[in-house]
């Protein structure tokens, strides 16, 4: 897979295998935390720090106001923004290239964000629902396939990410 | 007429001035932290940062590592209404944050 930035307001991913497209039509579905309360919990975390305790300053009353008013308007960004990237991977276009099928895809770099929040919220339930080792864990020698494609999946995940954020929306 | 006996300096004292606090000027300060997460990317963090509070380059990578190291950076200390909102944008980028009031 080839990640480009352009100057006319797109960047590309060109010479995408067929594995690496089917990993990217599976960030819908992957950044979904139904059913893994810990990624759930993660992308919807408390406002107030565990330690502040309750009672002091009206934290009690902030909880609840996140969960009815902050929360909500989470979910309908995290949900647009992952709309967004279907829609732009729905755009595919494929061809062969020494035999075998290759995938191009344009964006225009005002999805650069979308695209972010999508891998991101993949990347985040992929890592709680398979129980992937920290950065700094243990990496099992002989994962479960289901567990060795999640980790290929967020690892996919996280190179277009550094892309995204240090080539098209660093800030100069 | 008589003049009180009891002319104290109490008679004559102006009452104070009262003014109005607002509850921002009683209510202690509260700050903003970013907690340390496995999974979001070291320059992610870093950009976030950059955005949301204007910071420099510099500024936000020491903060971002100050996260990856010790685990939290206090980002922002200042009224509740303000953290509340920093806490949200930071929640919006899945940045694990929270609040917590000065001690």
């Amino acid at each position: 897979m080839e990640l480009l930035n352009h100057d006319d307001g797109t960047w590309s991913l060109r010479k995408v295998s067929e594995l690496e497209h089917l990993m990217l039509t599976r960030i819908r579905d992957a950044a979904d935390p139904t059913g893994c309360g810990e990624a759930e919990q993660r992308l919807y975390p408390p406002p107030v720090a565990p330690r502040a305790g309750s009672g002091r300053g009206g934290e009690g009353g902030i909880e609840e106001d996140w969960r009815q008013f902050v929360q909500p308007e989470l979910r309908a960004s995290f949900g647009d923004a992952l709309k967004v990237v279907a829609d732009d991977i729905g755009r595919a276009t494929a061809g062969f290239e020494d035999g075998v099928t290759r995938y191009e895809i344009n964006v225009p770099k005002a999805h650069a964000d979308h695209w972010c929040s999508a891998l991101n919220q993949a990347r985040l339930v992929i890592h709680h629902r398979h129980d992937l080792p920290d950065e700094d864990g243990e990496i099992d020698d002989d994962p479960d396939p289901e567990k060795w494609m999640a980790m290929l999946q967020s690892e996919i995940y996280g190179i277009l990410m550094e892309f995204l954020v240090t080539r098209v929306l660093w800030l100069k | 007429m008589a003049m009180s006996p009891s002319n104290t300096a109490s008679d004559t004292e102006i009452a104070p001035s009262v003014g109005t606090a607002t509850r921002d000027d009683l209510a202690p300060p509260w700050q903003v932290l970013v907690l340390n997460d496995p999974v979001n990317l070291m320059s992610f963090v870093t950009l976030i940062i950059r955005r949301i509070f204007g910071y420099s380059e510099q500024k936000a990578t020491e903060l971002m590592l100050q996260v990856h190291h010790k685990g939290r950076a206090i980002v922002w200390t200042g009224e509740r209404e303000k953290a509340e909102l920093y806490v949200q944008q930071l929640h919006s980028y899945q940045l694990l944050a929270s609040m917590e009031p000065v001690d």
